[in-house]
């Protein structure tokens, strides 16, 4: 007698493959003007120019603060973010986020981050029993250097990634850029962890300290 | 050539020679590939069955978990083989649409022995299943799968 009957394995739960997939995920109400995923919320694509716009127009408007308002924006589109996102998941699998195994949640965000023309995320939980989290993302249109600030500056995908996992861990999380493409670096990488630990990260970072010296000054 | 790409590149005008002959090749090859995709439709459950048992006579130790999991996804990549046989897309199709989302799954759960064991005898049943003018069409769709999912 067989242990595993295939046709339970398909009655038990329907066996889905990705949500997000480009193909499946974009369609649009042309005669009404609309772009919008397979859920039927609306898309907007935002062409490169606007994205550059912000920051010129933020840094000239509101100078230091530029970054930080960013950064607050991030955080309110993190949020709606995941609550769409959790949304989405949970209506396709028919199971709660929270019941969702660790590899389908993460396939699912990386695959939304391509499917949304965000460049590619990874995930690295290397350090996760530790704390931390490690995110990384790669050819991201949030990376442009604000005038006269040579800092990371994927302002607007450090408030998402904050708010994001702030939800998902159902406690304040923080997120801080280490590496950045638009200071030549080989991809964006965040560290995520609770804010009292994360606080000092900032200042070493300004200082020049590498992003592995601070991951290991941080689980030291 | 796809022939989607082929309509789009003659949306101002007319296909020429060339590619009406591509648009009646594709004609042409529907009814055979339209018999692979009922056959693949009809005889999903006893294949997956077929496999799914082998793979237990030949990985006893493998975790019962493990082995779903990597029936589930090969599930998944005969649905995508057929849905791309249909559409006379290519391998390219199956890496974007199915096999990136998968090979995740195969190297999280280390399910790369499993999916050996499992690509070898359905190759195996695919062959007694399918004739020769069908594997033809089949086979390098399941090989591109195969190759994702074990190396």
């Amino acid at each position: 007698m067989s242990k595993i009957n295939v046709a339970d394995l398909i009655s038990d739960r329907p066996v889905l493959a990705n949500f997000f997939d480009y193909e499946a995920y974009l369609r649009g109400d042309l005669e009404l003007g609309l772009l919008e995923n397979r859920r039927g919320d609306r898309i907007v694509a935002i062409p490169e120019t606007l994205i550059k716009a912000l920051y010129q127009g933020l840094s000239k408007e509101t100078g230091q603060a530029a970054r930080l308002v960013m950064i607050n924006c991030g955080k309110w589109w993190g949020k709606s973010f995941y609550n769409r996102f959790q949304q989405s998941l949970q209506e396709f699998y028919g199971i709660p986020l929270s019941e969702m195994d660790m590899l389908t949640f993460v396939r699912s965000l990386k695959e939304y981050w391509i499917t949304h023309g965000w460049g590619k995320l990874e995930f690295d939980p290397e350090y996760r029993d530790r704390g931390l989290i490690i995110i990384r993302t790669y050819n991201s249109p949030y990376s442009r250097p604000l005038p006269g600030e040579p800092r990371p500056s994927c302002f607007l995908e450090t408030g998402i990634l904050s708010a994001f996992f702030s939800r998902l861990a159902g406690r304040e999380l923080m997120a801080v850029q280490t590496t950045c493409e638009s200071l030549g670096a080989d991809c964006n990488r965040f560290i995520l962890g609770i804010p009292e630990r994360l606080k000092p990260v900032e200042d070493w970072v300004l200082s020049g300290m590498t992003h592995d010296a601070i991951v290991q000054k941080l689980v030291l | 050539m796809r022939v989607a790409d082929l309509l789009q590149k003659s949306e101002d005008r007319f296909l020429n020679a060339e590619e009406i002959g591509v648009l009646r090749d594709f004609v042409a090859g529907m009814p055979l590939r339209l018999q692979i995709y009922k056959k693949l439709r009809d005889r999903e459950l006893p294949i997956l069955q077929a496999v799914a048992d082998q793979v237990e006579r030949d990985l006893p130790s493998a975790a019962v978990e493990d082995v779903k999991k990597a029936i589930s996804s090969l599930m998944l990549v005969l649905r995508y083989c057929a849905m791309a046989l249909l559409m006379n897309s290519d391998e390219a199709f199956l890496k974007q649409r199915i096999l990136r989302w998968l090979e995740q799954v195969s190297t999280a759960y280390n399910l790369r022995r499993i999916n050996e064991v499992i690509f070898r005898h359905l190759n195996q049943l695919l062959s007694q299943e399918f004739t020769p003018p069908e594997l033809e069409l089949l086979q390098p769709l399941v090989t591109t799968a195969q190759v994702t999912l074990i190396y």
